[in-house]
């Protein structure tokens, strides 16, 4: 039982990370239709960001405020200064795809250029553990799950009770229409790329203390994850992304306990090779 | 210069080379996007170092792995590039099926960084993450490896691979069978509905790139004598497509030219950046790939097109189409075998030029019976029955909704029936899938642009060609000789057809580069290059100028004299004046009534489904 | 609709339009315009540019000449947005509603524009001309069969109480009794609110019963225009219907 528990708590905080990660990535593709790949590598920017400003010696959690800004800004500026233009000219999915790759090369390897090939760690303590229903965590873990959920619920009220949500599900769902009624889908946009960012660059630094030490690429098996959990719940559905976090984060972990750790990520490879070839709109998603 | 590194250079010059090939034919030439590209070169090498390796055992049995059969040059590298091909079988699943092109691409490239971490994690398939070392050279106990002499032979040797591989990927691309695969790039949909199996082709294509992937790291791990996972990380993959759109995605030469100038360059030029123990040790590495990355991006906005764009595929047409029979054999319409449905259309050339014998009063060749077409609960078509006679030009025209194109899809195939019989040529084919039909003589036209925008107009009007040799895999191969025939005759028809509709002049130009009008001509001319007997045309005068409007209808009318048989969707009303007769009326699902135009615009149940809508 | 709204609409002008896509354009040199409490209807056959006038007026594809003014303002080749924020409520042909969001969320979309106490009030008015909606509020708005998604299309432009309605076949794969209701009783409605109301239909004898003027598109071209009674009482009105675009 307790090797279940173990895993089930490492599943939590996995699930945990990849929830704020996949709700971001998801959202992007939803209201932009462009699949961000180098979105592991704003993830991995954001860590660094974070790690300098911890080597300063400031806390890591100003570190994660700074990384949450300034992906969020980043975010934007990689939308509006790369895809939109390739989108305004009518660039097919596939070439953006490609697009999405060489950006991947110039984040993920500018950030090794600065800050070299060996891993680092942030300077933080785990805090006491905490016992909760068999579960053993640290305090640092709990904050990961807490901050998860609150994106989560976060995530909810902005979507389903904002103005700003229902407009970015509007856009999503019929831009045109959405620009008859007034609504400035450019804006929309833009906030959704610094919200999305914003959630980025927190995933980034959340992933980077889950992982304990970390180098520049290593984002890049992460990313897998993401992707398995985003085309699990369905492309572009925010609560898809949420279901697909909490199922693929969970069995990740707890097969990595059973079976054996090296291959936990083929779960995740499975998962989504299947969804892609049975039915790419994903669990939540409408059928094609 | 030392002629170790000149040795050196070379090979990897050749191994980049025959890689961007075998990736330029998939993506540049057929526009299948394999983003795991780099695990059928992994496969290769590592196939080729356990055939040629001894017994782990051997060595102090420091590493563990399949295989190690010792086994001589050539074997090795035959067996790299044969696993390179069997391995793309599994992933056509990925490609083959209506799966949007960027979720495709992502799977593939998943695929690659999970099978890294495989071979990294699972120590007996492959000696995990320290990779495999000590892998005989070819012929290694038979010469000594060393020696300059051996090493000039080897990279001959990779050379003469290299340029093998240019002609064979050369000979693919320059055939009939080149043709469809860039038609199937430029617009999968049209090329399916011209009977091109998508499939297949796409197949084909995975299985040659990997074939030629798996054979460059074959000669790679002879060379290098080591392979590990650290080689063959999924960005390898990117930098591959960069040194392919770089030097000119569909062409052969740019995409050589992209090896020597990414991969191979930039290797050189990073030796002649000066070191300096200042610097970290990462600085150079990371920074090569920034530039791939910048590169990439600042080329496909800036130039999409690569240095060596595509050439266009110039036909030499003779000056003059000659008058007299084999001018009048543009679409030979031989009556019907009675008895054979599924008697093959035969060629062009093979049927002497005697106008086909009328049977007496034209018989129906297309029919519907009670045919019927449902969109969750809504009728489109409502249990619709009529018939095509031979040799007309028919007319089938009614409001918004009123069901034609429904129609009209059902009789072409491209939509299936909710119920009732569609007949063609006495034959019941409404099972029968849109291509099939256009092979039995029953062709369609789309309403929408449909043309392959970089094709020319001939080739456009080329790659409808039903039969020509050279449109197969084995054709293909088989060289120009095999096909040239089919190939001429097909020019030849091709060329009647535009002097009759006046684009003669634009034989050479791209299809994408023409006015919307003459675009529509050369769908018209692409559809009867397929030798219809029936010719079913979706709204074909929309938006053309009246004039070629005209002309279109009046080449259209000496047709059926011909002995073609037309079905027009229209509702250029005027258009039925003059050229169609009969017409059939049909609104809200059902038909109205049939007769001449005028004999329409007397009733007045025909009337009002027009203005009443 | 109180009395003060009964002078809310403003005139809709569009002078010498010409548009397309490319480089061959669908509609040449349209001179339409519609006043505060008319209905004006557009007619004519499939592919005489109908819908494309109405997307080159409200800024969903490029004008290459020519105007559109409502009322003072000239909203040429403005955004979508600015020339809703301009008075114009459009209501496409398809695609008409956020199938994805509830009707409610419809509706308010549908009053972005408004502070949220207006949006309230304004949901409550617009469910009292259409009260099938307002027994659906929580229904996402793909589930909704033909006519009630007409019914959110029209009430989704309803919100911002446009000066100017453009209506895109409104009635299209309705059945005919129920196009009838929309046409007479809540297309009528809007023009006797105070808007001017711009209507593109197939359905021309039922449009017309309902308009003050009428257009006839042929070929991209006005080819006829006048009150239902002059173009009825005309032979060259079915004639050009029916004529298409080839003269004879």
């Amino acid at each position: 039982m307790t090797i279940f528990l173990a895993s089930f708590g490492f599943g939590l905080v996995t699930a945990s990370v990849l929830a704020i990660a996949a709700i971001g990535f998801t959202l992007q593709f939803g209201v932009t239709d462009v699949l961000n790949l180098a979105y592991g590598a704003v993830m991995i920017a954001g860590a660094f960001l974070a790690y300098v400003i911890n080597s300063l010696g400031v806390s890591v959690w100003i570190g994660l405020a700074v990384a949450v800004a300034a992906c969020s800004a980043g975010s934007v500026l990689l939308n509006a200064g790369v895809y939109a233009p390739f989108q305004r000219r009518g660039t097919s999915p596939i070439t953006m795809v490609i697009v999405s790759l060489g950006m991947t090369l110039i984040i993920e390897f500018g950030v090794q250029a600065i800050a070299g090939g060996t891993s680092v760690s942030y300077k933080m303590t785990q805090g006491p553990s905490v016992r909760a229903g068999g579960l053993v965590l640290s305090t640092v873990q709990l904050v990961v799950i807490g901050l998860s959920v609150l994106v989560m619920l976060g995530t909810h009220v902005l979507l389903r009770y904002t103005r700003l949500g229902k407009a970015m599900r509007a856009t999503a769902a019929n831009k045109s229409l959405a620009r008859n009624c007034g609504i400035r889908t450019g804006r929309v946009i833009t906030a959704t790329w610094a919200i999305t960012g914003a959630l980025c660059g927190l995933a980034g630094v959340v992933f980077a203390m889950d992982a304990g030490s970390f180098d520049a690429t290593a984002t890049d098996l992460f990313l897998v994850l993401i992707l398995a959990a985003v085309f699990l719940g369905g492309p572009g559905q925010a609560y898809g992304a949420m279901l697909g976090a909490v199922v693929i984060g969970l069995a990740t972990e707890i097969s990595a306990a059973y079976i054996t750790p090296d291959y936990k990520y083929v779960i995740a490879f499975v998962a989504l090779l299947v969804m892609l070839g049975v039915r790419p709109t994903g669990l939540l998603g409408a059928r094609a | 210069m030392n002629s170790y590194y000149i040795i050196n250079l070379l090979i990897y010059a050749a191994v980049d080379a025959m890689a961007c090939l075998g990736l330029n034919q998939q993506f540049g030439v057929a526009g299948v996007t394999n983003f795991g590209f780099i695990i059928f070169q992994a496969a290769g090498g590592y196939a080729a170092a356990i055939l040629a390796l001894p017994d782990q055992s051997a060595n102090g049995g420091f590493q563990s792995y399949i295989g190690g059969w010792n086994l001589p040059f050539p074997v090795p590298l035959i067996g790299a590039a044969v696993v390179g091909g069997l391995l793309a079988l599994p992933f056509t699943f990925l490609v083959g099926r209506r799966l949007r092109g960027d979720f495709a691409a992502v799977g593939m490239l998943v695929t690659a960084v999970l099978l890294n971490l495989l071979a990294t994690n699972y120590r007996p398939a492959l000696n995990g993450d320290a990779g495999l070392s000590l892998i005989p050279a070819p012929g290694g106990q038979q010469f000594s490896v060393q020696s300059s002499g051996y090493q000039w032979a080897f990279t001959a040797g990779a050379l003469a691979a290299c340029a093998l591989v240019y002609l064979f990927v050369r000979r693919i691309t320059e055939s009939p069978y080149g043709r469809s695969l860039r038609a199937m790039r430029d617009n999968d949909l049209v090329a399916d509905s011209l009977g091109k199996n998508l499939l297949s082709l796409r197949t084909a294509m995975l299985v040659t790139g990997g074939a030629i992937a798996g054979l460059s790291g074959g000669i790679l791990v002879s060379y290098i004598s080591t392979w590990s996972p650290a080689a063959w990380g999924y960005a390898e993959t990117v930098v591959l497509f960069a040194a392919v759109i770089i030097g000119g995605a569909g062409n052969h030469l740019g995409a050589i030219l992209g090896a020597l100038l990414v991969p191979v360059g930039f290797e050189e030029v990073t030796r002649y950046i000066p070191t300096s123990n200042n610097l970290p040790p990462n600085l150079i590495p990371s920074l090569e790939w920034v530039a791939i990355g910048l590169l990439i991006v600042v080329f496909l906005w800036v130039r999409p097109q690569g240095i060596l764009p595509e050439r266009k595929r110039v036909i030499k047409t003779a000056g003059q189409t000659p008058s007299g029979p084999a001018g009048a054999d543009v679409l030979v319409i031989p009556p019907p075998a009675r008895a054979a449905p599924a008697s093959p259309v035969p060629s062009a050339a093979a049927v002497p030029s005697a106008a086909p014998e009328r049977p007496p009063g034209p018989e129906i060749v297309l029919e519907a019976i009670d045919v019927t077409r449902e969109f969750g609960g809504v009728r489109a078509v409502a249990g619709v029955s009529f018939g095509v006679r031979r040799g007309t030009m028919t007319g089938l025209i009614g409001p918004n909704g009123a069901g034609k194109s429904t129609l009209l899809a059902m009789l072409a195939g491209t939509l299936p029936v909710s119920s009732g019989h569609i007949r063609y040529q006495g034959q019941d084919v409404t099972g029968l899938a849109a291509y099939r039909r256009a092979r039995l003589g029953l062709v369609r036209t789309f309403q929408l642009a449909s043309e392959f925008k970089r094709l020319t107009v001939l080739e456009n009007l080329l790659s409808a060609v039903p039969d020509n040799r050279g449109d197969s895999f084995r054709g293909a191969l088989a060289g120009r000789r095999y096909w040239r025939a089919d190939e001429a005759a097909a020019i030849a028809r091709a060329q009647v057809l535009l002097d009759r509709f006046g684009l003669e002049g634009n034989a050479n130009s791209y299809a994408g580069d023409l006015s919307g009008g003459q675009r529509r001509l050369v769908e018209i001319m692409r559809a009867l290059m397929a030798q219809p007997r029936v010719l079913l045309l979706d709204e074909p005068m929309a938006g053309v100028h009246p004039n070629l409007a005209r002309r279109i209808g009046n080449e259209l009318v000496a047709l059926c004299a011909e002995g073609l048989t037309v079905l027009m969707v229209e509702h250029e009303l005027a258009i039925m004046d003059e050229f169609c007769d009969p017409v059939v009326a049909m609104a809200e699902g059902v038909v109205l009534a049939e007769g001449s135009m005028a004999e329409l615009r007397s009733r007045t149940e025909v009337v009002e489904a027009y203005l009443v809508g | 609709m109180s009395a003060e709204d009964a002078f809310r609409g403003a005139t809709l002008r569009a002078e010498g339009v010409t548009a397309g896509y490319g480089a061959d354009p669908v509609i040449r040199g349209i001179t339409v315009r519609a006043e505060p409490g008319e209905v004006v209807s557009l007619v004519g056959a499939n592919g005489s540019g109908k819908s494309t006038l109405l997307k080159s007026l409200v800024g969903v594809i490029r004008v290459s000449a020519g105007t559109v003014m409502v009322g003072d303002a000239d909203v040429t080749n403005r955004p979508p947005e600015d020339v809703a924020r301009a008075g114009v409520g459009y209501v496409p042909q398809v695609d008409d509603v956020f199938a994805p969001l509830t009707v409610r969320e419809n509706l308010e979309m549908g009053g972005y524009l408004l502070r949220p106490k207006q949006v309230r009030d304004r949901i409550g008015q617009v469910t009292a001309v259409f009260p099938r909606l307002g027994s659906m509020l929580a229904r996402p708005a793909g589930k909704l069969s033909g006519g009630e998604r007409k019914m959110l299309a029209m009430g989704r432009v309803l919100m911002l109480e446009p000066a100017v309605f453009l209506l895109d076949e409104p009635t299209a794969n309705l059945a005919p009794a129920i196009a009838r209701t929309l046409l007479e009783e809540h297309v009528r409605r809007l023009a006797q609110g105070g808007a001017a109301v711009l209507i593109v239909e197939q359905r021309a004898r039922a449009v017309l019963a309902i308009s003050d003027r009428t257009y006839v598109l042929a070929g991209g071209e006005v080819r006829m225009a006048g009150t239902p009674a002059e173009l009825a009482a005309s032979p060259a009105f079915v004639e050009s219907f029916l004529g298409g675009t080839v003269a004879h």
